[in-house]
């Protein structure tokens, strides 16, 4: 079901048959195809994540990798020939919401692993009754500090604060500038990263000038822009997501600020370019996953995607996929047992990964260190690497 | 609060080399000497925002500039608001309504006018008249569809049907244009202005063309033509007009289509303006529409004009105080401040008198249907009986949030259906009761069951408090600042880091404990909660027998003669409140040690709005009511889950039905 529920909908109106014809066509040839490799009593995954409200795009971006990666899983035969499938239930985000599909999970037997939430509210809230009941909450998502803090049965591969932000700052160091301004996202995300910045720009020889938090609904932040401005920075950092980040650029140029924008690498999607405009020109950015990046997994990762879905992919596609190719790995390796799951997680190692390279559980922090990253520039209207010119030279 | 007096200011010695004018783009090029500004602090203070605050000292020139920066920002802000503003006053001018789903139609307007754009590439002139004559028809629709049945209805029926509407709508755009935001590009000229240090372009201009013009030629509609008249008699009396010859069903279609119209063209150049539409983009403008209306002056439309402005000038002044984080805080803290001291809005003079109803009918009055004693005894048995019979965690679990919910709505039925005060921003209550509960247990160590009961008495007058200001006020005005105070404690828990941690929320709140014991399993839970259900829901059948019951409902049908009486109004409502706030605050404290994990978003506004949703669906003042409410709309979006992607949209039509055929919700208000 979950691999068709996709066709349907309508995402550009001008495209709409051909779009339909074309998933319909992949539809049909997918699933024979994976069928044919694997049978018996599907290993199910829970999801839980938005398919409505206000996030509901990122369950959109997630349903995308989580597919990629299934088709390729089951294309190998499953989960030692059985076939991996997922149930994606709709938590909106809301604490309320997670908790009873953690209810829900948790008293399920055949859900071997939980997927998500996609916001720390409603990961956390969830997080005692997976820990309770010794299912592995796999928050892939969830870079609060605290989460992976609240049981041995939570889990994260999402990208750590303290290793990407540090790696931003020394990105705006070689750009030689020496006086920031930040602007961050104002949840836990943002807030954290914040500090993180604050404290690693000193490290590099950089002052950070101004620190501003805004609300993830904020559209207007030419007043915010003005604080800016009067501390005199000479680069402007941005710590968003790509739809706020676009906002933010456009208004940028038009206060007339000219300082070279630094942006975290959640702004990485194409959809920053197309949001930014003309503004994203220039923009320097981090990014853990580029998709000329030659390494094979990014490459086999990227075509992979294009067929299937005729569009470029970005972060929140492949950590998606990812998580699904670890947890396969991890289950083919050491059975589909909930304990074994949450024990294998911590033995497994290198498993292919299209941020890390390859990734491995610290089994302390139940969390993966070392993403590698490109430095990259807005450039002819997509992202290209870094060509090493320091702005204004 | 926030430290920036302490810690993080600098001092910029460096004059600054220019903020001419004519320099477009150079103007604010860094100055070279700006490395001479001098740090005074060596580390970066732990205050939430406004880390860093710059007070240029020797250049006054530098001040002007920013101020100048700040308010031509405010205008501009202001401008986009005053769009949406007018097409509220409009509608509440003649419906008296706030339209909560004209911020659905805005976002219609917004990828109306995308699809032409991308699909057709029409011209913009083509593209605006196509998002006026389809928005139009969505005014059309609404106003036949979902308000024109509700005539002669309790008041509360429309304004919760247009909340039914925006749920539907808003899905509807989701599903058929995915919830990813999308690029609009405008087809202007990208010619600029230079004001101050930054500069406007051809889509300020327009916008606050189309908004002073569109206020222009509907103010001389009003004011001039016989159907402009009509409009005004249907405002002032409808039976009247339609006495006197009006087709009153006429001119309130005329209306929505004008204001829809207006508002779907808002969204069209708002979009194009950011370069940005998303599904999720109309909540935010109907609270931004409302309150900028409020501050003009409700139904006023050159008012709407007027307070649109100062709204966008006070938060930008707001930034440049505090921080952005503060915006929406300012926003708020004026509306409360206008709707205390000029209810009528700052340019509504002596002419805006208030429509309010004097009598009850606000509420349906019906009457409730009698439940036999036994017959409630025997529900409270299978209540508690059904952890036996069904184990299942999940669908406890369900129940057990149902419980947190009627305990927030025999609070908010006390409030509104009893005493007549509808609250829009009840989720405040449970933010704050969880908050006491979860740093009382964490920080001074207090036993959760201490805790929990402290927090429900921390809520109850902490709650009554915030409301206080508001006592004076009726209907429509009391649902407008209930809602900007659950505004405001969401942003003091935010900004307020030093006692709430902010953005990253408190972690690691002990669980429920009785002597020592913790409470887990899904059952024990779902015993403690059905257990202060039962016992609050006893403790408001005895409050609505008595006296206090009594007096209440005096309150609500008619507080003039309740005064005559000499009932002192101000004193009974606090009463209620306090109660009131203490169910929600045991609500929320339990919450809070279920979830272990708490931030200030865990009780956002859509709490607020379903909590609502659940006292109308029960029936307003009805105690049962409310507990048969809270299961049936906290166990119906589970049952619909089968159909994920629909299940919003299902859940809006079904309230829709519900208040078409049963506005007195299921068990009769009391």
């Amino acid at each position: 079901m979950s691999e068709r529920e996709d066709s349907g909908l309508v995402r550009h109106l001008g495209k709409i048959l051909a779009a339909a014809a074309a998933w319909a066509f992949l539809g049909a040839m997918v699933l024979p195809a994976a069928q044919a490799q694997t049978s018996g009593e599907p290993v199910l995954i829970g999801v839980s994540g938005p398919l409505t409200g206000q996030n509901a795009q990122y369950g959109a971006q997630w349903k995308k990798g989580f597919d990629l990666a299934l088709e390729e899983v089951n294309g190998k035969g499953g989960i030692k020939g059985r076939p991996l499938q997922y149930v994606f239930e709709d938590s909106q985000a809301d604490p309320r919401q997670s908790v009873a599909i953690a209810q829900k999970f948790v008293s399920d037997p055949k859900i071997v692993v939980e997927v998500g939430d996609f916001s720390s509210t409603a990961s956390m809230a969830a997080s005692p009754i997976y820990q309770r009941a010794g299912l592995v909450q796999f928050g892939f998502t969830n870079s609060h500090p605290n989460f992976t803090k609240g049981g041995d049965y939570m889990w994260s591969n999402s990208i750590s604060q303290a290793d990407e932000t540090p790696r931003l700052a020394k990105y705006a160091a070689d750009l030689g500038l020496k006086r920031l301004a930040v602007l961050y996202l104002n949840t836990d995300w943002g807030r954290t990263s914040d500090k993180i910045f604050i404290d690693s720009a000193k490290g590099f020889g950089a002052d950070v000038v101004a620190s501003e938090g805004y609300q993830p609904d904020e559209k207007d932040f030419r007043s915010t822009l003005v604080r800016v401005r009067d501390a005199k920075p000479d680069g402007i950092v941005l710590i968003s997501y790509y739809a706020d980040g676009a906002l933010i650029a456009r208004q940028v140029r038009s206060v007339g600020l000219t300082q070279p924008i630094v942006a975290i690498g959640s702004v990485y999607s194409p959809k920053f370019i197309e949001l930014g405009g003309e503004a994203a020109a220039g923009v320097y950015t981090e990014s853990n996953f580029f998709p000329s990046d030659p390494r094979p997994e990014v490459q086999s990762f990227v075509t992979k995607f294009r067929a299937r879905y005729n569009e470029e992919p970005d972060d929140f596609n492949a950590v998606a996929y990812d998580t699904i190719i670890l947890l396969a790995a991890v289950m083919n390796q050491y059975g589909t047992d909930r304990k074994a799951i949450h024990d294998g997680l911590g033995l497994i190692k290198d498993v292919p990964s299209v941020i890390y390279g390859k990734a491995t559980f610290n089994p302390e922090t139940r969390r993966v260190a070392g993403a590698g990253a490109v430095y990259l520039v807005v450039k002819n209207g997509q992202f290209e690497l870094w060509d090493g010119k320091k702005p204004g030279s | 609060m926030d430290e920036t007096g302490r810690g993080g200011v600098i001092a910029i010695a460096a004059k600054r080399s220019s903020s001419a004018p004519g320099g477009l783009r150079q103007s604010a090029r860094r100055s070279p000497n700006a490395q001479s500004g001098r740090r005074s602090a060596n580390t970066m203070p732990k205050g939430l925002s406004s880390v860093v605050r710059v007070l240029p000292s020797d250049s006054s020139e530098c001040h002007l500039g920013s101020f100048i920066d700040y308010t031509v920002n405010g205008l501009v802000v202001g401008n986009i608001y005053a769009l949406l503003a007018v097409g509220l006053a409009l509608i509440f001018g003649v419906a008296n309504l706030i339209n909560f789903a004209h911020g659905s139609v805005y976002t219609i307007g917004a990828y109306i006018g995308w699809a032409c754009i991308t699909c057709l590439h029409t011209p913009l002139p083509v593209t605006m008249l196509i998002v006026i004559a389809a928005c139009g028809l969505v005014g059309v629709i609404i106003e036949r569809v979902g308000l024109r049945p509700l005539q002669g209805s309790a008041r509360i029926a429309p304004l919760l049907a247009t909340i039914g509407i925006s749920f539907v709508l808003d899905q509807l755009v989701q599903l058929v244009f995915s919830p990813d935001p999308r690029a609009l590009p405008s087809e202007l000229p990208n010619w600029q202005i230079a004001i101050g240090g930054g500069t406007i372009g051809a889509l300020d201009i327009l916008i606050a063309g189309i908004g002073l013009l569109s206020a222009a030629v509907l103010f001389a509609f009003l004011r001039f033509t016989k159907l402009g008249w009509a409009v005004r008699a249907t405002a002032q009396d409808r039976e009247a007009a339609l006495q006197m010859g009006v087709d009153v069903n006429a001119v309130n279609s005329a209306v929505f289509a004008v204001a829809s119209a207006l508002g779907g063209l808002s969204g069209l150049l708002v979009g194009m303006y950011y370069n940005h539409i998303d599904p999720a983009m109309s909540f935010q403008a109907t609270l931004k529409g409302v309150v900028a209306q409020v501050i003009g002056g409700v139904g006023n439309v050159p008012g709407a004009i007027a307070g649109s402005l100062v709204l966008g000038l006070i938060e930008s002044y707001g930034i440049a105080l505090l921080g952005t984080t503060y915006r929406n805080l300012f926003a708020f803290v004026l509306l409360i401040a206008i709707l205390v001291w000029r209810p009528n809005g700052l340019f509504g003079g002596r002419a805006g008198t208030q429509a309010e109803p004097l009598t009850g009918t606000f509420i349906a009055p019906s009457r409730p249907l009698r439940v036999p004693r036994p017959a409630l005894w025997m529900l409270v048995a299978l209540a508690a009986a059904l952890p036996l019979a069904i184990p299942s965690p999940y669908v406890l679990q369900t129940l057990t949030n149902a419980w947190l919910a009627a305990m927030l709505a025999l609070s908010l039925t006390l409030m509104a259906g009893t005493a007549g005060q509808i609250s829009l921003g009840h989720a405040a209550l449970l933010s704050i009761g969880a908050y006491a509960s979860a740093l009382l247990a964490l920080d001074l160590n207090v036993p959760t069951l201490l805790s929990v009961l402290a927090a429900g008495v921390v809520t109850g007058a902490l709650g009554t408090l915030l409301i206080f200001p508001a006592f004076r006020l009726r209907g429509h005005y009391i649902a407008i600042a209930t809602l900007a105070i659950g505004e405001i404690v969401g942003l003091v828990i935010l900004n307020w880091e030093s006692l709430t941690r902010g953005a990253i929320g408190v972690t690691g709140i002990p669980p429920l404990s009785v002597f020592g014991q913790d409470i887990y399993s899904a059952q024990a839970v779902y015993w403690l909660c059905l257990a202060v259900v039962i016992g609050l829901a006893l403790l408001q059948m005895r409050l609505l027998g008595s006296h206090f019951g009594r007096t209440l409902r005096a309150i609500r049908d008619d507080d003039v003669a309740a005064r005559c009486y000499g009932i002192s109004l101000d004193r009974y409502k606090a009463l209620a409140f306090a109660f009131g706030g203490f169910g929600a605050g045991i609500s929320g404290a339990i919450t809070a040690h279920l979830f272990s994990y708490l931030n200030y978003e865990t009780f956002n506004s859509q709490v607020s709005l379903s909590a609502l949703a659940i006292v109308i669906l029960g029936g307003m003042g009805n105690v049962l009511g409310a507990i048969v409410g809270a299961v049936a709309l906290v166990g119906l979006p589970e049952i619909f889950r089968v159909t994920t992607e629909y299940r919003v949209l299902i859940y809006g039509i079904a309230l829709l039905l519900l208040i078409r055929f049963r506005p007195q919700g299921l068990l009769g208000t009391v």
